[in-house]
């Protein structure tokens, strides 16, 4: 980042005294935008790490020595003389055929493509779509015709691939009794259960208890009725271990306080205009979470045809997906949230009718609150509540998981009042088609009644499955201990896991895309689940069988009458859909084809009558009863803190093997492999807990002891900019030691933590540094395109709808465009002379970017990609749903430290503002290859490894590449991964357990074999590799390919059907396919009919980087943010003239011709007067790096706007329009 | 010193030098010829198990369509090789009548596996390596591609064995040279035919229209012949 700009040059950035941000901030045209700590404060460090091509240690071969050398290359001698021998001519490939039975459907080279649905952690579903080769499912994707997914999945759903080939898998049943432990078999414990149920019989049950997970799954409440029938008296506990207990938190709970019923509270987002969300997680997390990102998203789109937008304030503790959408943000600790939220549903309930009284009892609660280090910003909020109530029907509040159900009854009750309850939020029964009841049960409390049991000794036996409370139960609650003292324990888990190994019997469950069942969706919609593959592992039974299996008394030698997952399922539906006959089969048949059974969703999207079944007015008043029950929190003081336990996608440890989530950056902090708690950069300077300044080697968070109540865990302290201060957050589901080489002592284990209750805020926590530093791993610094300008764009709602259709003549630096549009003219493209080329280049036919008639550019079908990042949320299933459809490789802790790793789309995070402990707004990027028509990579590559094609792809040729990595160096982008070992082919092994501080269980650490050393991987684990894509080896350069393998098949498939071009939407790239927000838009750039063709030729498409003439190929979408005039004033036109007053009107159409001179001249002196704080310059330099945002500056708490500079001296019809 | 450097000795240089250059010149003969596929590749003819598929019996003097057995290779890019049910359709016990049966030894194999559910397990001749994507059967039939351009004359192999090399030079000398290969799509599993028509019309001889059409249109594509782009096999 140096900056070049000769008149600025050395100075100082006034602008902030903060010892942290010191020197190199200078030059921001608008706001500085950073993506960490380093990065703001700009050490030499980081100055030398980004400068390199990969960082120092990536290119180095660790712990080698002359002797593993000297090892290594007899080796490679041996080899190559083997391979010289005679009649080694070639290994003996064998086709292996079908014999008796072929399948009618399969076409060997195609796959086919089945529909199921996966049971989501804490219920509800997902329906997809596997994709499958001759019976083995390699790529999941979402089911277009289910109503959450839509076609679009999660990075849950999508890496169950990866679980499902998960060589750590239970394989076999176990049996330990005191004598040892011994290998059984399937028929061992039935004829074990058989003969050992028989003795509850006589008892009805009593002493028998089942815990498993929260599922929404008709079938199983089938079977579990069947069960009851024969043990009446046995304990059924269905419960969400990272959920809240009764007492706090729940919906449950909430919904109940507010409608004296548990409903489902449904958002509609795609209908709101004004959203206010307390600590959201109706996006990134929950059964409904994509749903709503997409109705969010579509909330935030705008097209040519329609650009109305949502506006969205957030008031959260920690970052939010939602955080980062919103318009407005408050930065509050949790207590302080609940108060800002009563203060904003005081507000609402005075002006809309029939709340008063509620109004008065809110303020009430609320009277007694201290604000401590906070206050709330009574303007901000009365602004809000205002642009809520113009909303009326079409505004929505959605308050978080982790407030009090207080705080969230009176979240409906705001709904209510200003009448979003129809439109933008409706209510749905919980266990709608279930007497028992079990989804509104409070699992909680069955669990700690259950524990009480236990302990007491009048459970007996206790079956387990698919739930691991051993590890995932607060350690406070004692379940642990409490199960060790019952008799018989059996435990059927898919994985390996605490519980497991502690079960007498340890049974191999079947993983959900090997089983019949279904699975109900939060909208009540049902889809069936139905195996892709027989089970791995054999006799592996699935949940519902197994409790098919303890429904009946029968004798161990008729187990082949026991009924299969897939006669229950049917048995069930039978019942469920009232058809017989023939009429079933048909909608069996049409339910698995559909993937969805028709007409079971209860909502039919909002209409009335979901108004939760209780009048305003009585809602008014159990909201009313409630909140006078309830005391509203000070603001954390004096040295305490509020702790925050989150769930982040490791969720309750269930999916902590998971190599391609373990290494998907979290939310925010981009720390990978990791949990650390999260503090805010003050808060953590205030404990003397900031991490160390980033160094290439060594990067390291302090470790510090967490107490609450006298619980206490040790774990290690990152910071991330925009939390509150004073509050600490922590995340479950890290820190597990039985779960397979991949998880195993990833992160830290915070269950200790955890109160009894499992309460999702806990007050009084004290965080205090004990010494000793941890190695954190964050990707934040890596693939950076810092130093470079106008990465990441943003305009304000008006000035997108004033400047839209504008189209400046000017031809862009390839002589491509004729004009320049709104988006190219926040960025230094406008200002760059066209740099034409001596020579035609061979795919244009001219010296120009332009393609001449008849080139190959001229013709269908020209391939481009636009991201949108007004829509982004930076949730990152890009990224894995890329990995699984590219068989590209997770590397492990250690080699992500190294920055070697290896995934084709990442998703950069940035900061904007002055303030590090409290950025304005921060922006998600997803950047991938962005195929260059004039690629840096191609022209330094030595053997023609990475090449363009006819269609506009830049190509990476495997098998020719001999690794020089020429091509990364020069890759502006940064979005070429290099292969420094065989990552596709070795086993890879999780986190970094060595630099553990004394105390803490180190096992062997496998993690720190080098790649080269390890294993092979297993056959079992090449299953989920697509076949069409080669699996790289060591010292090859691969990227991201516009997922060429499914272009190809499009190709095929429409030359069988005739078609002349490929349509568009014939096909998705991976990424498109699972975007939940629709961000990422991919086809024909020549077909105008095209959703690409809109995209990218419209006002808000911009190349990145496009003034180095590379011509992507992949645009990017100005971020758009509306924010309301009563708290910033929107900038109209971010082109502001600051030349205008010196240099008058000598600013011509040629522009780009005098922009050298001009632009060194006319800035540094004139900057100052605009922004107050001088050093600021135009863009164009390096040093400006952010782009052009509006820069605003906190006074005293409120926001104001000071207008964006840049030396726009070309642009005529902007002059002048200076509006403060 | 004359007696430590004999006069011959003078030659030394020349004769060193000549062998040098003869020695290089054999290394790039010696790759030139032995390191391609066209050496190592071309007849490889590994032994199959049982006693093995005739294909000069069964696609040449019985006349079998080459799809009887391989029947997606107009629908998938991979052309399928039959299930142990296929060659049951026929070589069910009794079925051919006593006449035509080739008995236990030859067939035995079959129906065991077939008794057994078990598959056969053949030996792979025609192996791409893992970096190509794709070698897209489909389409090259459809394109009038004829199985003969790159499996040679199969109805006249008792035992298969590999007859071109399937190096990407060879690939890139048909997708440059369209003309040469093509014949009317109908006409693509009838390698006789084939073989005699490719020799004819290196005589001269009429491209046939239905195939003259293919040609033309694709060298009017983008790639004035087959892609030849690396995308296009490469992924």
């Amino acid at each position: 980042m140096t900056d070049q700009c000769p008149s600025t040059r050395g100075k100082k950035n006034p602008a902030s005294d903060d010892s942290l941000a010191t020197a190199g901030v200078v030059g921001g045209t608008g706001r500085k935008l950073w993506k960490s700590i380093e990065e703001y404060a700009d050490t030499g460090e980081f100055r030398e790490f980004l400068e390199r091509e990969f960082p120092a240690g990536a290119s180095e071969l660790l712990g080698s020595n002359r002797r593993t050398f000297l090892q290594m290359m007899a080796g490679t001698a041996a080899i190559a003389g083997m391979a010289t021998l005679p009649g080694c001519r070639r290994p003996n490939h064998k086709i292996y055929t079908y014999s008796r039975e072929v399948p009618e459907e399969i076409i060997p080279g195609k796959p086919l493509y089945y529909a199921t649905s996966m049971p989501m952690p804490g219920g509800y579903a997902e329906g997809l779509l596997v994709e499958t080769h001759e019976g083995r499912p390699t790529h999941v994707e979402g089911n277009p015709l289910h109503p959450v997914n839509r076609g679009k999945s999660s990075a849950w759903s999508v890496s169950s691939i990866m679980e499902l080939y998960d060589p750590d898998r239970l394989k076999y049943p176990m049996f330990r009794a005191a004598s040892g432990d011994s290998v059984a078999t399937w028929s061992d414990f039935r004829a074990w259960s058989a003969e050992h149920l028989k003795k509850y019989d006589a008892k009805g049950g009593d002493g028998l208890a089942f815990i498993v997970d929260k599922k929404t799954s008709p079938t199983r409440n089938v079977v579990r009725d069947a069960v009851f029938e024969r043990f009446p008296g046995a304990r059924w506990v269905a419960v969400d271990l990272t959920e809240a207990g009764s007492t706090r938190g729940s919906d449950r709970a909430a919904t109940r306080l507010a409608f004296g019923a548990a409903k489902r509270t449904l958002y509609h987002f795609e209908r709101a205009d004004v959203i206010v969300a307390f600590q959201d997680d109706a996006i990134g997390g929950g059964g409904s979470n994509l749903a709503n990102e997409r109705g969010v998203a579509s909330g935030r789109e705008l097209s040519a045809a329609d650009d109305r937008m949502s506006r969205i304030y957030t008031v959260e503790a920690v970052n939010t997906p939602m955080g980062g959408l919103s318009d407005h943000r408050l930065r509050l600790s949790p207590a302080m949230t609940e108060a800002a939220l009563f203060e904003l549903a005081r507000i609402v309930l005075e002006r809309t009718g029939g709340g008063e009284e509620l109004a008065r009892a809110l303020a009430t609660s609320a009277a007694g609150v201290a604000g401590g280090d906070e206050s709330l910003d009574g303007a901000w909020l009365q602004a809000a509540a205002d642009d809520l109530l113009s909303a009326a029907t079409r505004g929505v509040v959605t308050v978080g998981k982790t407030l009090s159900p207080e705080a969230r009854a009176v979240g409906h009750a705001i709904n209510r009042a200003i009448g979003a309850v129809g439109t933008t939020v409706s209510y749905l029964d919980m266990s709608p088609r279930d007497p028992f009841g079990e989804e509104a049960r409070a699992g909680w409390d069955d669990l700690a009644e259950l524990i009480a049991e236990m302990r007491g000794g009048s459970i007996t036996t206790a079956v387990v499955i698919d739930s691991n409370p051993v590890f995932a139960a607060p350690a406070a609650l004692g379940f642990r201990e409490a199960f060790g003292l019952v008799t018989n324990r059996i435990v059927m888990s898919v994985g390996p896991s605490e519980t497991a190994s502690m079960g007498t019997w340890q049974l191999n469950g079947s993983h959900f895309l090997e089983s019949w069942g279904d699975a109900e969706a939060i909208d009540g919609t049902i889809a069936p689940m139905q195996p892709m593959i027989a089970p791995l592992y054999d006799g592996a039974l699935s949940e519902i069988e197994l409790l098919a299996l303890f429904a009946e008394d029968r004798e161990p030698s008729a187990y082949e009458e026991q009924p299969s997952g897939y006669e229950l399922v049917r048995s069930a539906w039978r019942d469920l859909t009232g058809a017989s006959g023939g009429d079933f089969e048909k909608v069996w048949k049409r339910s698995l084809h559909d993937g969805v059974v028709a007409g079971t969703g209860l909502v039919s999207g909002g209409g009335t009558g979901d108004d939760g079944g209780v009048t305003a007015a009585g809602l008014f008043a159990n909201v009313r009863r409630a909140v006078s029950e309830y005391t509203l929190r000070s603001a954390p003081a004096g040295g305490a803190l509020d702790v925050v336990v989150a769930n982040d996608l490791m969720y309750d440890g269930r999916f902590s093997n998971i190599p391609w989530l373990q290494e998907l950056p979290n939310f925010g902090t981009m720390v990978v492999w990791d949990n650390p708690a999260l503090v805010s950069p003050n808060t953590a300077k205030r404990l003397g807990l900031e991490p160390d300044p980033y160094t290439v080697k060594e990067p390291k968070g302090r470790l510090a002891r967490l107490t609450v109540d006298g619980r206490s865990v040790k774990l290690a302290v990152w910071i991330l900019p925009g939390m509150a201060d004073n509050t600490v957050c922590v995340f479950n589901g890290y820190g597990r030691e039985t779960v397979g080489v991949i998880g195993a002592g990833v992160g830290f284990d915070i269950s200790p933590v955890r109160s009894a209750s499992g309460d999702a805020v806990l007050a009084g926590g004290r965080l205090e540094p004990i010494g000793g530093k941890y190695p954190i791993i964050s990707t934040q610094n890596h693939w950076t395109m810092q130093s470079r300008t106008s990465i990441v764009r943003s305009v304000d709602a008006p000035a997108y709808r004033k400047h839209r259709d504008h189209k400046r003549a000017k031809k862009d630096v390839y002589g491509s465009k004729e004009y320049v549009n709104l988006a190219e003219e926040l960025g230094e493209l406008a200002h760059t002379p066209p740099t034409l080329s001596i020579y035609k280049h061979p795919y244009t036919d001219s010296i120009e970017g332009k393609p001449a008639e008849g080139s190959e550019y001229s013709r269908r079908p020209q391939w481009g990609m636009t991201i949108d990042l007004a829509t982004c949320t930076g949730c990152g299933v890009c990224t894995v749903a890329c990995q699984s459809e590219n068989n590209i490789p997770s590397v492990g802790k250690t080699e992500v430290r190294k920055g070697r790793e290896m995934t084709w789309i990442r998703v950069d995070r940035y900061f904007t503002g002055d303030d590090l402990n409290d950025p304005d707004e921060v922006y998600f990027q997803p950047v991938a290859c962005v195929h260059c028509e004039n690629a840096p990579c191609e022209t330094v590559c030595p053997v023609n490894a990475t090449v363009h094609g006819p269609e506009g792809i830049n190509y990476m040729v495997y098998n020719r590449c001999i690794g020089t990595r020429y091509c990364a160096n020069n890759c502006p982008y940064k979005v070429r991964r290099f292969n420094f070992f065989d990552y596709g082919v070795k086993k890879l092994n999780g986190g970094l357990r060595d630099e553990f501080p004394e105390g803490t269980p180190t096992p062997d650490n496998i993690n720190l074999i080098p790649p080269r050393l390890r294993e092979k991987l297993s056959e079992i684990e090449k299953f989920k590799m697509n076949p069409h894509v080669t699996v790289r080896s060591r010292g090859v350069m691969e990227k991201c390919t516009y997922c060429v393998q499914r272009i190809n098949a499009a190709r095929y498939e429409t030359k069988l059907q005739d078609l002349e071009n490929i349509p568009d939407g014939f096909f998705q790239a991976a990424c498109q396919q699972a975007c939940p927000s629709n961000s990422i838009v991919f086809g024909d750039l020549l077909d105008e009919s095209s959703r690409v063709h809109e995209t990218y030729n419209g006002a808000r498409s911009y190349a990145l980087l496009g003034y180095l003439a590379t011509r992507p190929r992949t645009t990017y979408l100005v971020n758009v943010k509306n924010p309301n005039p009563a708290i910033r004033t929107p900038i109209e036109d971010p082109f502001h003239h600051h030349h205008g007053e010196e240099h008058g009107d000598d600013h011509g159409d040629d522009h780009g011709d005098d922009h050298g001179d001009g632009h060194g001249a006319g800035h540094g002196e004139d900057h100052g007067d605009v922004q107050g704080g001088g050093g600021e310059h135009a863009f164009g330099s390096d040093g400006s790096r952010g782009g052009f945002m509006p820069r605003r500056v906190r006074e005293g708490g409120r926001t104001t706007v000071s207008l964006p500079v840049m030396n726009l001296s070309s642009m005529p019809s902007f002059e002048g329009g200076v509006t403060a | 010193m004359r007696m430590i450097f004999p006069k011959w000795l003078n030659l030394f240089p020349t004769l060193s030098a000549l062998a040098g250059v003869g020695a290089l010149l054999t290394v790039i003969t010696g790759t030139w010829y032995y390191a391609t596929p066209d050496f190592w590749e071309v007849g490889y003819m590994p032994e199959q198990p049982g006693s093995g598929f005739n294909h000069q019996l069964h696609a040449g003097k019985l006349g079998m369509d080459c799809r009887y057995c391989h029947t997606n290779v107009e629908k998938s890019a991979h052309s399928n090789v039959p299930a142990v049910a296929t060659c049951m359709g026929c070589h069910t016990d009794g079925m051919l009548g006593q006449q035509w049966d080739p008995g236990v030894e030859k067939v035995g194999f079959v129906r065991t596996a077939y008794a057994n559910d078990d598959s056969i397990p053949w030996r792979k001749i025609h192996h791409l390596p893992g970096y190509v994507g794709a070698f897209p059967h489909h389409m090259h039939v459809r394109a009038g591609v004829s199985c003969y351009s790159c499996h040679g004359q199969i109805t006249a192999m008792p035992v298969v064995y590999q007859d071109q090399g399937l190096g990407m030079g060879w690939c890139l000398d048909c997708h440059r040279n369209v003309e040469e290969n093509i014949v009317p799509p109908d006409k693509v599993t009838d390698l006789v035919w084939v073989e005699q028509h490719l020799k004819d019309r290196k005589q001269g001889a009429a491209v046939p229209s239905a195939a003259q059409q293919i040609i033309d249109r694709i060298q009017e594509s983008i790639h004035e012949g087959g892609p030849q782009n690396c995308g296009a096999c490469h992924h």
